[in-house]
């Protein structure tokens, strides 16, 4: 009895704690919701007296969000698939062997996940643009952001093929499967939810990404949603609730991604990021 | 030929077939562009000389000018209370958090991933969200810090030099809080229960259990915790163009975002390939930190 209580009460702190830490989320829609003149009350109200559900379409409209968050789709799609071609292979073999060479490859890896994006679009920028790939914008940030987030890839899906039994493929081996035929047989298939997981984290990451799509994409119809939304907010706007609603739309579906697959997520981020 | 072809097929040709590829490519685009940078920290880049591989080579001279300009040490100070602030804030509440979601009851672990949506969601809609909560006049905070009684006036947090930078910090801590609980609890659990039972029944108190047993256990932990922090806050740019863009007169920017306004707002690359260069060997300074601490779990 005294454990199911106890249960009960750190069980109601925990939602309370996880309530105040997710407040910012709560406004964002709650703002959304709010009339124009509402949302400059004082007090604030917590709750939207008359909520106005056709913000959403308004703002859909009159900011083109389709157009920005089509973009935003094909840069995160364009990079995930690149990242997830080139990284299973090599965080396959960094799994594999143990050897100086592996542990040399490792720490350049870990050393290129640091490089911030900021930085290295200086050089990024003058050398796309000496090459002329700033003639397809889009191209050129996904490029870029692969080269960026492709060592995170690398990192998760390596812990990933730690765990599959190395036996596995050599029995396979063994009863005369090629080395490509063990792994896309035996090998691809155990790992696929690790991979899976992590494709899922590189797309949000690029679905978000910022740097590289502001400074790169000059063109408005070809820009993603982040720099749409950083436009929105010139320094003196006082359409909150549009730029919220703006957020909300473009914020949701990651959300309910994240949400869905909540434990998996987490399990595949804590299993790559320190182990 | 037909070696190379059955060594691709049953040997180690199979291997170095799919790393080179992503090796290759990640030389292309990060390896090289680092090495161009620092070229370019040395070289004499303006709207003219983009296009040319052949500028001239000034030596030292964005260096000597970089540290000449009044608002170099301030930006440097900046980034060093950012650093310092975020990473003390997220690991402090992100340590209490893990140690409290490490009492098990039902729907911890579920209620603990939730906390992640903070790092999941774009930088630009965290940046915009805190944008309107600390706003001056409307903002939320302002009017829960006054009916609390801890302010008696509105704080103008994004145009107030002395209060723009912090309110990148808190918009930071936020959002880096919940990652480091994640993996703080990952080390929390890996600490043996039977530890704390020989300690207990050697009559120490809980006080006594948390400082000679969780920390000293955590240790490595922590350190690859620190570390990551530092690499993830000296990464963080969005929060500033969405929050305080660096403004008012500087007093809330950091060296990763002038960087880039150097670049991309005065197009005086030369100079923002210089700020890069200088970050860049900290940051790659940090990941060794990192890469040490993390090395015997490495290798398992």
């Amino acid at each position: 009895m005294s454990e199911r209580t106890h249960n009960r009460v750190m069980l109601a702190l925990a939602i309370l704690l996880a309530g105040i830490y997710l407040f910012p989320l709560y406004w964002m829609y709650i703002t959304a919701l709010k009339s124009g003149s509402e949302m400059f009350a004082t007090p604030p109200s917590f709750w939207p007296a008359a909520p106005r559900w056709n913000t959403f379409a308004e703002v859909w409209q009159s900011r083109q969000m389709g157009r920005f968050l089509w973009n935003s789709l094909v840069i995160a799609i364009g990079a995930t698939t690149l990242i997830a071609v080139l990284g299973v292979g090599c965080a396959y073999v960094l799994a594999r062997y143990r050897n100086v060479w592996v542990d040399i490859g490792l720490f350049l890896v870990l050393m290129l996940q640091v490089l911030p994006a900021s930085l290295m679009v200086t050089p990024i920028f003058v050398g796309f643009s000496q090459l002329g790939v700033l003639d397809y914008p889009r191209l050129a940030v996904v490029v870029a952001i692969a080269a960026k987030s492709m060592p995170f890839f690398v990192i998760l899906v390596r812990a990933t093929f730690m765990a599959v039994p190395q036996e596995l493929e050599e029995a396979a081996l063994v009863d005369g499967n090629s080395r490509i035929g063990a792994f896309v047989n035996i090998v691809l298939p155990l790992a696929r939810n690790g991979i899976l997981v992590s494709a899922i984290l590189i797309f949000m990451q690029a679905f978000g990404e910022f740097v590289y799509s502001k400074s790169m994409i000059q063109g408005i119809e070809l820009q993603p949603a982040s720099v749409g939304l950083n436009s929105f907010m010139g320094p003196n706007t006082n359409e909150w609730n549009n730029i919220m609603a703006f957020a909300t739309i473009y914020v949701t579906p990651i959300l309910a991604v994240f949400v869905l697959l909540q434990r998996r997520i987490v399990s595949g981020l804590t299993s790559g990021a320190l182990k | 030929m037909r070696r190379i072809l059955s060594s691709i097929r049953d040997g180690h040709g199979f291997d170095i077939l799919l790393v080179a590829f992503p090796l290759g490519f990640l030389f292309l685009m990060a390896g090289l562009p680092l090495i161009y940078n620092a070229v370019m920290s040395f070289q004499e880049v303006d709207m003219f000389s983009l296009g040319t591989f052949s500028r001239p080579f000034v030596g030292l001279k964005n260096y000597r000018d970089l540290f000449a300009q009044p608002e170099t040490w301030p930006i440097l100070y900046n980034t060093l209370v950012f650093v310092v602030g975020s990473i003390a804030g997220q690991f402090l509440i992100g340590f209490g958090l893990a140690l409290f979601f490490w009492v098990n009851f039902p729907g911890a672990s579920w209620l603990r991933g939730l906390f992640l949506v903070s790092w999941v969601m774009p930088g630009l809609v965290v940046g915009a969200v805190w944008n309107w909560i600390l706003s001056g006049d409307f903002g939320v905070l302002n009017f829960l810090l006054r009916e609390s009684g801890i302010i008696s006036g509105n704080i103008f947090w994004r145009s107030d030099p002395q209060y723009s930078l912090y309110a990148v910090i808190i918009a930071n801590i936020w959002l880096g809080t919940a990652f480091n609980m994640i993996l703080l609890s990952v080390g929390l659990s890996a600490i043996p229960g039977d530890l704390y039972e020989a300690a207990e029944l050697d009559g120490a108190n809980a006080w006594q259990r948390f400082w000679t047993i969780t920390l000293p256990m955590m240790r490595s932990s922590i350190g690859a915790i620190i570390a990551l922090g530092l690499i993830f806050t000296l990464q963080q740019f969005d929060l500033f163009a969405a929050i305080t863009s660096g403004g008012p007169n500087n007093s809330s920017n950091v060296t990763q975002y002038w960087a880039w306004e150097l670049s991309f707002r005065q197009y005086d690359f030369a100079k923002g390939a210089t700020i890069s260069v200088i970050m860049i060997v900290f940051v790659m300074f940090a990941s060794v930190v990192y890469v040490r601490s993390t090395r015997h779990e490495v290798r398992g």
